[in-house]
């Protein structure tokens, strides 16, 4: 007798769907799967068999053959086992096989026959969604996650007799009940610009940043707050909007990371310690590993002491900066992740980290020239905006704060909703986007503003390139300020922000 | 020993065109050093590892570097001495063979030649080398004179031009390596100023002020005079190159040490000697207090070379030498136009148009001149402009408009940096 069953497997950020097909023939008794399974789903053999004892039914003594079609996707994860047993429980003619075919099985099963949640949920029900299931049964766990996707029939069960239950026709079990919402996190106060004092201009630079989502790079001596601030990044960034939440989520699902079965509201914010490798930057150590630019998509990823990476993990970071995705290729898989990030760097100006401050500072000329070389030119190339911090005195410690993140936040997201309707139409959201076209187009400047921005060609202060991250954030300003066009005012501010990639060649000169 | 006498051969193949020397251009008199001011370059190469010893004392190493070459080998030498007495009577026999046997055909020149530079460098050979020694009437005087001075010079560049350039003042503009930005941009302004007022300037090549210094006379459009620690044909330290190329090209390279000798501690040091003796004046920009960063102008003071120091920040360290020197009764120099005081007597000649502070001073704006005041003052970063209590828009525009008219430039850290301009009010 042959029954099948429709599940999903996940490749890449996507579900694929599966087929599994079980046979069952006289002969020595023997289950085995074939069609590219990976352990975990070899596994499934064992995990089967108990829970369907556990669950009441009879495992047949017989010959099964179970085959996972199409046969040369590799199948991946314990996802698989709900449509395993039930395809068994069909073909062994225990439960009917007329419904097997319109809904969508996807969960991992326990020995006593529990359904649990397994990774990539949202992912699954986009999928079934497309593939025009009626209904996709799971799990109680993740079924939040589910619901996420409009339009899609949940059949929540929570043990494989329900799972019979809802094949026979009958009821799924009750949704259960919203969580507590995965970002609040009440009792832990997320780190507020507040906690800040002194470093206006450096707190004023991270919001030009966060406002139109440059990237950065934060330099001064050690102890100045560069972490620190960077840390109170997230505090100051819009939520994500839906799609973008739906992204994200889709990602940390996959993984396995999410908490709680809520869409994310909070952009992502990874800081990655200096030892990381290219692969766990970048990904593609294993089939099913991604690199932390992809769980930073729509957020920040903070890399502190950028100068003690390793040189090639930070030249990969080349390809998502200029792309927005990494394209991922290795032996035996391949795959296009998004990496759509805002990349915040700190570091020290030199080794001793006090260049700049005559009575501390012990570096050669030699010394600070190779330090810098550690930033290729071309990471340094893309980032727009250098904060440079100095020391503060113990007198501006004891003082107020300058901002609150809220305050911050408003001016943020005002900014941002300024771009995102001007550049409606262009498919981009925030100003670190624009491109050449663009800048001429949105950027324009004035008579004085243009007899400024050729000042700094003729002194040799900017390149043609440089030129254009300084009109981007001066986009920006003008965003935060509210005017429509860019005034000279705020092409000064951007230049005062402009990263001196530039210096090193004086020095050289 | 045959390694040792190798190295002798191929030090005469290389003296070999140069004392064969060719005629320069628009003079009679063949340029070239002789037989023993070439072994006397060739002796120092050898004693390098002794010399690079004995020059933790300073004052020593000049006594040292005076003494005639039996006695120095006897100074030094140590347990080798015998040896090194030995070869170096040895050098002259060689030297003389090597002579007679290239002097034959007249066509084999050419590839010694050949073979000669490729010993200095594949890739960086100077054109123009020369070689010129203190028995030769066109070596500069000034060294002549001196028993201190090195007997032997190479000049890429050539010894016309030399000659040239010596016709005018020399000042050097000295200080230490690991130099401020303050102290770039001061060296840079001060030799800038002075190259324009036709002064020759001659400084060591090394990063720092003494980098600065040549990019100052550079961008006058006048080439200066550098010192080179190591042989010529290869520059050290290598990222000194692009300076060095340009110079050899336009102005002068010196080296008292035979072609591609490697840069030691002690040819390190050795050189200001050469510095104080061409100089009419030295000015120390930055360093520190010890005796190697002012080895220059203490050097100069036993010399009785007129010395000058431009003063810094009482706290800083990069200015300690400099203080210390005004203290002892060292001429102070703010501007070129003090420099060119000091040589030519107050108010007999006037800086060039390169000194912007005269130049701009007076028709600068109101709000930039208080912009700049407030960085010479010390508020050198944007946090402490604002502190200032000026309006953030208003600092921000002056300050690019200053950064356009290259009266500021930012530095490390985020500070700006007065460049050469004293605010006047």
């Amino acid at each position: 007798m042959l029954a099948r069953a429709r599940t999903f497997t996940i490749e890449g950020l996507h579900a694929r769907p599966v087929t599994v097909e079980v046979d069952i023939r006289a002969g020595l008794p023997a289950f085995t799967i074939v069609g590219l399974a990976d352990a975990a789903v070899r596994e499934a053999r064992d995990r089967v068999h108990a829970a369907i004892l556990n669950s009441g039914f009879q495992f047949p003594a017989r010959r099964i053959t179970a085959n996972l079609a199409p046969a040369d996707v590799p199948k991946v994860g314990p996802g698989l086992d709900l449509a395993l047993a039930c395809a068994v429980l069909a073909a062994s003619e225990q439960i009917p096989a007329d419904l097997l075919d319109s809904r969508a099985l996807f969960g991992e099963l326990s020995l006593d026959g529990e359904v649990r949640a397994s990774h990539g949920t949202l992912a699954v029900a986009e999928a079934a969604l497309k593939t025009g299931f009626e209904m996709l049964v799971l799990g109680p766990e993740r079924a939040r996650e589910a619901k996420l996707v409009d339009d899609l029939r949940i059949g929540v069960v929570e043990r494989l007799s329900s799972a019979v239950r809802v094949l026979r026709g009958g009821e799924p079990d009750p949704l259960p009940r919203a969580a507590r919402p995965a970002s609040g996190r009440p009792g832990t106060p997320r780190p507020d610009l507040g906690d800040v004092r002194g470093q206006r201009e450096a707190v004023r630079a991270l919001i030009v940043a966060a406002a139109g989502a440059h990237n950065c790079l934060l330099c001064g001596p050690p102890g100045t707050g560069k972490t620190m601030l960077a840390q109170r990044l997230p505090s100051i960034l819009p939520p994500l909007t839906r799609p973008e939440a739906i992204e994200v989520t889709r990602i940390h699902s996959v993984i396995g990371r999410l908490t709680g079965a809520q869409l994310l509201s909070d952009r992502p914010f990874r800081a990655p310690h200096h030892t990381i490798t290219t692969a766990g930057l970048i990904g593609g150590a294993r089939r099913d590993w991604v690199g932390e630019v992809v769980l930073a998509h729509n957020g920040v990823l903070f890399l502190d002491e950028l100068s003690e990476f390793a040189r090639p993990t930070l030249e990969a970071l080349r390809q998502p900066l200029e792309d927005g995705r990494v394209a991922i290729v290795r032996a035996r898989h391949s795959a296009v992740y998004p990496a759509r990030f805002m990349l915040v760097g700190a570091t020290n100006p030199c080794p001793c980290g006090y260049a700049g401050e005559m009575e501390r500072c012990r570096c050669t000329e030699a010394d600070i020239a190779r330090h810098r070389r550690r930033l290729s030119g071309p990471l340094l190339d893309r980032i727009d905006l250098l904060v440079n911090m100095q020391r503060v005195g113990p007198e501006v410690l004891r003082g107020e704060p300058i901002t609150s993140s809220a305050r911050a936040r408003e001016l943020v997201v005002c900014a941002r909703e300024r771009q995102a309707a001007r550049l409606h139409d262009e498919g981009i959201l925030v100003n670190a986007h624009l491109d050449a076209r663009m800048v001429r187009e949105y950027a324009k400047l004035d008579d004085e503003g243009d007899r400024l921005l050729a000042g700094t060609a003729e002194r040799g202060l900017l390149s043609a390139r440089g030129q254009q991250r300084a009109l981007r954030i001066a986009r920006t300003l003008a965003d935060i300020a509210g005017s429509e066009r860019v005034r000279p005012r705020h092409l000064s501010e951007a230049l005062a922000l402009r990263p001196d990639s530039e210096l090193s060649a004086r020095r050289a000169a | 020993m045959s390694a040792t006498l190798d190295a002798t051969a191929s030090e005469l193949s290389e003296a070999k065109p140069a004392s064969r020397a060719r005629p320069v251009a628009g003079e009679g008199t063949q340029v070239g050093a002789c037989l023993s001011c070439l072994r006397r370059a060739w002796l120092l190469t050898t004693l390098a590892a002794r010399l690079d010893y004995r020059s933790r004392d300073l004052a020593r190493s000049w006594d040292l570097l005076s003494l005639p070459d039996e006695q120095l080998i006897d100074a030094i030498g140590g347990r080798r001495r015998a040896e090194i007495h030995a070869r170096y009577d040895e050098f002259d026999a060689i030297a003389h063979a090597e002579r007679e046997r290239s002097s034959q055909p007249p066509e084999q020149i050419g590839s010694a030649q050949a073979r000669a530079e490729q010993i200095g460098s594949e890739k960086m050979t100077p054109v123009g080398v020369e070689k010129i020694c203190r028995h030769h009437p066109a070596f500069p005087g000034r060294l002549r004179d001196s028993t201190l001075a090195p007997h032997m010079l190479s000049v890429a560049g050539g010894v016309h031009r030399l000659a040239g350039m010596l016709e005018e003042p020399v000042v050097a503009i000295v200080g230490t390596r690991r130099a401020t930005d303050h102290g770039m941009e001061t060296a840079r302004y001060l030799a800038r100023g002075l190259a324009t007022a036709g002064v020759t300037i001659a400084s060591a090549l090394s990063e720092g002020i003494p980098l600065a210094a040549h990019c100052g006379a550079l961008d006058a459009n006048e080439a200066s005079i550098t010192v080179t620690a190591g042989g010529l044909g290869k520059c050290s330290p290598a990222h000194c190159r692009a300076v060095y190329l340009r110079l050899s090209r336009e102005g002068c390279a010196l080296s008292e040490l035979p072609l591609g000798a490697p840069a030691r501690r002690w040819s390190a040091l050795a050189r200001v000697r050469t510095l104080a003796l061409l100089a009419q004046l030295v000015i120390v920009v930055e360093a520190d207090s010890n005796p190697w960063e002012l080895a220059c102008a203490h050097l100069a003071q036993r010399l009785g070379v007129p010395i000058a120091a431009v003063p810094g920040r009482v706290s800083s360290p990069a200015s300690r030498g400099c203080n210390e020197l005004i203290m002892a009764g060292a001429a102070l120099v703010r501007s070129p136009q003090d420099a060119l005081d000091l040589l030519y007597g107050a108010g007999v000649k006037r800086a060039g148009e390169f000194d912007r502070a005269a130049e701009v001073g007076g028709q600068l704006d109101p709000r930039l001149a208080r912009t700049l005041e407030h960085i010479g003052a010390g508020h050198d970063t944007l946090e402490r402009l604002t502190a200032t209590g000026d309006r953030r828009e208003e600092i921000l525009t002056s300050l690019l408009e200053l950064e356009l008219r290259g009266l500021v430039v930012r530095g490390d850290g985020g500070r700006y940096v007065p460049c050469g301009a004293l605010p006047t009010g």
